[in-house]
């Protein structure tokens, strides 16, 4: 059975306070509520003390974000509303069993034993987790905060490193990265990889097609 | 015939070696790109997208319709194949052509599903060329109050009508509508919601909110949940002859022509793409079955891989994407969010989808409307021998699959306009986008809403300052009243149909059978 019962003390957002997890359960989409509010909130403060050029004809820049705000904030109590009375179901509920047999493809068998060893350093139970329905219908499943991290972490390196270093370099370590939190072991064989796919993207896009793609420090030898 | 005489320039336009080339590069590109898991048709078109920033525009366009309908093909091929559909329009295909698949009839329902495809995108293809000019006939008696029409038209559809939960869908439009708000108001000059970074005075590109929601959203959401996702190891992938029988093609037959009349309305009104005309397919097909095998004329195999489930759903898609096409390039209204980043293309070119294109920019109309013709033939060709061979991409290992989009997600975002900027957007309306796929909001409507905001508040504020603050001048003609009525009865129709549509998919509900 899934053993969804406490929020990863590890998450880099604060998803569930750990104090009342059962009311919680099922109810995290109020952060999605609350994004919501608070966008409403922005933009009402930003329409209030948006400097209005002179001499504007009647419906001004204001008249849409006022609509807006007010449309937002109606959409947003009324998810708040929603999620408060009718939680979304947890993936315990949803998935009575394991994955049965006949799902369990060999290579997906490798990775969630593999997903499941790393998640246990952390100390929390990896959970079965919902199966896509056959109508395509989701249940909610347990976020892997550490797979999830990893791309991100790709991603912030890659933008911070690409103006400095150059594409080549800072996309084969977006590539090497993103593999690597896939669940992609083999390390030399996938630097070498990286080096090659961002090497052709430069040779197909600049070269090619004449894109504009920062060189960095290896300006100098193309 | 006039239309007809544009249609043959065209076909000798778009028939030139380079143009040939272009189309076929971009089938084969989209086909490849729709095979992946996870990805669509509209995900195709967004990210090649850099590929085509330097061809002239009706090369890039030739490219892109071979994009957009090779995306179609290839997401039907990992539909029916694995079991994961990167795209509503395929989520009715993949019930039944997955059974199929299951019980070793993969080639058949592949190639079902291509030759399904191939009518629907012909038969829609050749209704817009020639109604075409009363598209444009009618887009000229249009004003702001109608136009406003039109995008309220497209909001509440793509929020409300499409997506499982009315709420989910408005919050997806207000977050759409935000995001289109970002930059200087082209009509005061006054600056909004910038937080002064002089970046976002053009606002938020297309490409960019495309690729972070989709592309970027896709590539987290993987990471995220992959350690519980269910896949087929690609076992189901048999050669074999693709060939359909003589009692087959005698089942298959009407079921892509109900299919194809099921999707040519719905390319034409803005409710958010395909999912409501092949589910409506599907429904029918599993109803008309049901029948049958009541009156002892057939069997019904719904429930364990019956070819008509995959035959109407397939041309219902396929004829919605035509359609969608017609009324992107006549109307200028994007009724997909494929069709939305077309429109996005558009704009990068300077040009403005509408009647006026068709006067302004006839030639690559046309051309364009040739070179759909083309790619389905093109498509076809691939597809039917070949489409076992393209379902060998799904040995990519997934490390490397997703590695590669997010590379190519970057690329396309920092190529459009060297900003890093954009880039940051791109890590933020990625995060955005997985938190939303998390609590199943649909992204769809934010695409309508970036796209179609401006065009909203600019003709919003054109109409009330013709009709200096009165509001009835948004309903004072026969047509915004017609699109405004039309609203409420689809709405109305649906709802009911989906309801339907919902059940059957569910699997042989008693109660279904005994009422048919």
């Amino acid at each position: 059975m899934s053993t969804d019962t406490t929020s990863p003390a590890r998450a880099p957002e604060p998803s569930a306070p750990p104090s009342r997890p059962s009311w919680w359960r099922g109810r995290t989409e109020l952060l999605v509520a609350a994004l919501v509010l608070g966008l409403a909130g922005f933009i009402a403060v930003q329409t209030a003390t948006m400097p209005v050029p002179p001499g504007t004809e009647p419906p001004g820049p204001r008249f849409f974000p006022t609509l807006v705000a007010i449309f937002m904030g109606g959409v947003g109590i009324a998810l708040t509303v929603q999620v408060v009375l009718r939680p979304a179901r947890t993936a315990a509920e949803e998935a009575p069993a394991a994955p049965v047999a006949e799902d369990g493809a060999t290579n997906e068998a490798d990775e969630s034993t593999k997903a499941g060893e790393t998640s246990g350093d952390g100390g929390a139970a990896e959970g079965t987790g919902a199966r896509t329905a056959e109508t395509g219908e989701e249940a909610p499943v347990r976020i892997d905060w550490r797979r999830l991290g990893l791309v991100v972490a790709a991603l912030v390196v890659f933008i911070l490193l690409l103006q400095p270093v150059g594409w080549l370099l800072s996309a084969a370590l977006l590539f090497f990265g993103v593999a690597y939190a896939m669940g992609s072991r083999r390390i030399l064989f996938d630097i070498v990889l990286s080096l090659v796919f961002s090497s052709l993207i430069q040779l197909a896009f600049v070269a090619g097609l004449g894109l504009n793609l920062p060189s960095g420090i290896l300006g100098g030898i193309f | 015939m006039d239309a007809f005489n544009h249609l043959m320039e065209g076909f000798a336009n778009a028939l030139s070696p380079e143009y040939l080339f272009l189309a076929l590069v971009g089938v084969m590109l989209g086909t490849a790109v729709g095979v992946v898991p996870g990805l669509g048709s509209s995900m195709a078109v967004a990210l090649l997208l850099p590929i085509t920033f330097h061809l002239d525009p009706v090369g890039a366009f030739i490219m892109f319709a071979g994009v957009y309908y090779g995306g179609l093909f290839g997401d039907s091929t990992a539909a029916i194949l694995m079991n994961t559909p990167g795209q509503g329009s395929a989520i009715a295909t993949a019930i039944e052509g997955h059974r199929m698949a299951r019980r070793g009839r993969a080639p058949q329902a592949l190639a079902t599903a291509a030759i399904g495809a191939f009518i629907g995108a012909i038969v829609s293809t050749t209704l817009v060329a020639f109604f075409s000019p009363a598209i444009v006939e009618l887009a000229l008696q249009f004003g702001p109050a109608e136009y406003f029409a039109l995008t309220v038209f497209a909001f509440v559809a793509t929020s409300s009508v499409v997506s499982h939960s009315v709420v989910r869908g408005l919050v997806a439009l207000g977050i759409g509508l935000t995001i289109s708000m970002v930059g200087i108001d082209g009509l005061s000059g006054a600056e909004r919601f910038t937080l002064g970074i002089p970046q976002l005075f053009e606002g938020l590109s297309i490409i960019t909110v495309t690729v972070a929601l989709l592309a970027v959203g896709e590539v987290l959401h993987v990471a995220a949940t992959s350690h519980a996702s269910k896949g087929e190891d690609g076992s189901l992938r048999r050669s074999g002859t693709p060939w359909l029988g003589r009692a087959d093609l005698r089942r298959t037959l009407p079921a892509w022509g109900r299919g194809t009349l099921f999707g040519l309305p719905f390319g034409s009104i803005p409710a958010g793409g395909a999912e409501i005309p092949t589910f409506l397919a599907f429904g029918t097909e599993r109803k008309l079955a049901a029948r049958r095998a009541r009156r002892g004329t057939g069997a019904d195999e719904f429930g364990d891989g019956a070819i008509e489930g995959v035959a109407a759903p397939e041309a219902a898609a396929s004829a919605t994407a035509g359609t969608a096409m017609g009324t992107l390039l006549g109307l200028g209204l994007p009724t997909s969010a494929t069709a939305a980043i077309m429109l996005a293309a558009f704009q990068q070119y300077g040009m403005q989808p509408g009647p006026l294109l068709f006067e302004r920019d006839g030639d690559l109309v046309w051309a364009l409307l040739a070179s759909l013709f083309i790619g389905s033939v093109m498509l076809l060709i691939l597809n039917l021998p070949f489409a076992p061979l393209w379902a060998k991409l799904l040995l990519v290992p997934k490390p490397y699959m997703y590695a590669g989009i997010a590379v190519f997600s970057s690329l396309g975002v920092y190529a459009a306009a060297s900003s890093m900027v954009d880039l940051w957007l791109m890590l933020i309306l990625g995060l955005l986008a997985l938190m939303m796929r998390r609590f199943d909001i649909p992204l769809a409507p934010v695409l309508i809403a970036v796209v179609l905001g401006p065009v909203a508040e600019l003709e919003l504020r054109r109409a009330l300052a013709v009709g200096q603050g009165d509001v009835s001048v948004l309903v004072d003609s026969g047509i915004t009243v017609g699109i405004y009525g039309l609203l409420v009865a689809i709405g109305l129709t649906v709802a009911i149909g989906r309801v339907r549509a919902r059940r059957a998919a569910r699997g042989k509900a008693p109660v279904e059978a005994g009422r048919g």
